[in-house]
């Protein structure tokens, strides 16, 4: 939402200079002011603004607006379209849009992770030196049986898992 | 010692340690019911529908989330000063054993009947024989009658270093100048490793420590045959 926002933001001020596209008809993109960040993209979390979104109003939008002070039962659809537009900026339903921002962002993930796994590999094959050789299989089954021959942790940890008996691990 | 894949504490060989394990487990339990309480509230917040967020006045949850903290620390502290004094209780050692720390080795001394001492090195690993730990063994075992109350005297010769040995419970820092008391009692015959807690230098790492738990004969034999 706010890389929406930020986005916005750079892109309105591109077009400072270009104030109040008016179009004929029921929707206005004017925007006079340069108000706090809640009138720039509408928010979830602050759905009714003080200001409303079009300030400058020319005489359809202010004899509209006139129209609005009556019973709104005379207001036809189109007209209360129009109102909405007036106010607000985007519907909760055009606010609320998801967008293709996260295939950037997992394609940005995976890339860094996998430019992370050539640098480790690089590094094993040429900056690790040797393994001890307490690692190989062989010792690592030696050390197993000196463990168990200590009867090492035997209460709860690796001895008590071996059955002396049977000499076997335990089912 | 260790075992692969160990995801705990290593078995208790003393009372004191098992009641460490338990209140570990005790403790751990109110951590993870705290940590999973807070991922779920964080998973509901991130997929609510509801908009509003200038709550004003919130009372009742203020009072809730005071009150359960402070009742949660009593319950984690009542049993950790339990274990703290109970580790300070008077206990008639049997035997007393002094060890020093060098850099980069253990010496000890068994002095309460004859001088006995020794220096405990590392067997480096490319003198170890097969099946024996890396970084873990040494020339010299600390060999200790079991099911004794025995007082371990620790100070050092140079610069800070810790007797640690985990499976007793036991870490005390060895201080230069100083001479820190700890008590130790084994219920099991065995082999005990430890390392050295406290960076001491560039061999820190590299001074183990290994008790050789044993009936009490074969103490006194292994005594004679050291003197």
């Amino acid at each position: 939402m706010s890389f929406r926002a930020a986005w916005s933001l750079t892109l309105r001020k591109g077009g400072l200079g270009i104030r109040g596209i008016h179009t004929p008809g029921s929707t206005a993109h004017g925007k006079e002011k340069m108000p706090p960040y809640t009138n720039y993209h509408a928010q979830r979390s602050y759905p009714m603004p003080d200001e409303p979104f079009c300030m400058e109003l020319n005489a359809e939008q202010r004899a509209l607006k006139e129209k609005e002070k009556g019973s709104w039962t005379q207001l036809s659809h189109a007209e209360k379209v129009a109102l909405y537009r007036l106010q607000f900026h985007e519907t909760f339903a055009e606010m609320n849009r998801r967008s293709n921002e996260w295939k950037t962002v997992m394609g940005c993930v995976f890339f860094f992770c996998g430019f992370t796994g050539l640098l480790i590999w690089w590094q094993r094959v040429y900056v690790f030196p040797k393994k001890p050789i307490t690692l190989t299989d062989e010792w690592k089954a030696q050390q197993l049986q000196r463990t168990l021959d200590m009867k090492g942790n035997p209460v709860q940890g690796l001895a008590s898992r071996w059955d002396y008996e049977r000499k076997e691990w335990k089912k | 010692m260790a075992y692969p894949m160990q995801l705990g504490l290593q078995d208790a060989t003393s009372p004191i340690m098992e009641e460490l394990l338990h209140f570990h487990d005790h403790t751990l339990m109110i951590v993870f019911l705290i940590s999973s309480l807070v991922l779920y509230i964080i998973s509901l917040m991130l997929t609510t529908k509801l908009t509003h967020t200038s709550t004003m006045d919130a009372q009742e949850v203020e009072t809730v989330w005071t009150i359960l903290p402070a009742i949660i620390l009593i319950m984690i502290a009542l049993p950790s000063l339990r274990i703290l004094y109970m580790m300070d209780e008077i206990n008639n050692p049997s035997l007393t054993v002094k060890t020093m720390g060098h850099q980069w080795y253990w010496s000890y001394e068994y002095t309460d009947y004859e001088d006995l001492s020794f220096d405990s090195y590392m067997i480096p690993t490319s003198e170890l024989k097969p099946g024996e730990l890396r970084l873990l063994e040494v020339d010299n075992r600390v060999v200790l009658p079991m099911e004794m109350t025995i007082r371990m005297l620790i100070s050092s010769e140079d610069v800070l270093h810790s007797w640690a040995v985990p499976s007793l419970g036991l870490k005390t820092d060895a201080i230069p100048g100083r001479l820190n008391q700890t008590t130790l009692m084994s219920t099991r015959p065995g082999l005990f490793y430890g390392q050295c807690s406290e960076i001491c230098g560039s061999n820190h790492s590299f001074m183990p420590i290994v008790l050789e738990l044993v009936p009490l004969k074969y103490f006194e034999k292994w005594s004679a045959s050291m003197l």
